[in-house]
């Protein structure tokens, strides 16, 4: 039986993505920066700022999925540099307060100057 | 269903240990969704530097723990994403990886990127429940 694919979000303003892609049961998301997602004005600040911006967005987008961060099944984060590791963490922690996800962290050479990038699998 | 997948031994909570606010592993959907796996004891949390063969052993045994208390297995990985330090150790990983996953072996990506801790290797899977 052929899985029902669905194209949630597909308003990304540059470049050639869908921002949420539902595929059976599972909503997958584009790795998010710290980017307006409708204006597409870039808000680079610090690694906190850029995750709290990240996680906001990815929120709201989830929810528009019918799904929600507490749905959020496996989370990758990649960073610029390792040594910031504490600073993503702690703003992380108040996104997914209860039984998070899993997650794997890595840090990575980012495009467009940007600090963290992080896409995530959820249920719907 | 979303459920959290139970630690199989006290080691491999990094949580506890580190600090790091994730769940050891998701079930959902039919699947087993595993956070990155670096080298630990299992039994003592304590991490294990090493070679790239010594800690991807490390990581494959840990991750047999893992997967087998699940109910699932190293012969059910359908993705693999496979994080080394540097590039040039590609064929070391590849020598270790193989024996691991012998027939049928899931699918995968290698890349070079900076690992938390100064490790070598960190595994991340998702598996058939």
């Amino acid at each position: 039986m052929a899985l029902e694919r669905e194209i949630i979000a597909s308003n990304h303003p540059v470049l050639p993505v869908s921002l949420a892609v539902r595929g059976g049961d599972f909503v997958f998301l584009s790795g998010m920066t710290a980017v307006d997602p409708v204006a597409g004005s870039v808000a680079h600040g610090t690694v906190a700022a850029e995750t709290r911006h990240i996680l906001t967005e990815m929120a709201r987008l989830l929810e528009a999925a019918g799904s929600s961060l507490a749905r959020v099944v496996k989370v990758n984060v990649l960073i610029y540099s390792m040594l910031e590791y504490d600073n993503m963490n702690t703003v992380y922690r108040e996104f997914f307060t209860v039984d998070p996800p899993a997650r794997t962290v890595c840090g990575a050479k980012l495009i467009g100057g940007h600090k963290i990038e992080i896409d995530c699998i959820a249920l719907r | 269903m979303r459920e959290v997948v139970p630690v199989p031994v006290p080691g491999l909570d990094l949580r506890q240990h580190y600090g790091h606010h994730q769940s050891i592993a998701i079930r959902a959907g039919g699947l087993i969704f595993c956070s990155g796996m670096v080298a630990i004891n299992p039994h003592t949390g304590e991490r294990e530097h090493g070679t790239v063969t010594s800690e991807a052993r490390r990581i494959f045994e840990n991750l047999k723990l893992l997967l087998e208390s699940a109910g699932s297995s190293l012969d059910r990985l359908v993705q693999v994403h496979a994080m080394i330090y540097d590039r040039i150790e590609y064929d070391v990983l590849n020598r270790l990886y193989r024996q691991y996953v012998p027939n049928a072996p899931p699918a995968r990506t290698v890349m070079s990127v900076q690992i938390e801790a100064g490790f070598k290797v960190m595994l991340d899977v998702i598996a058939a429940a």
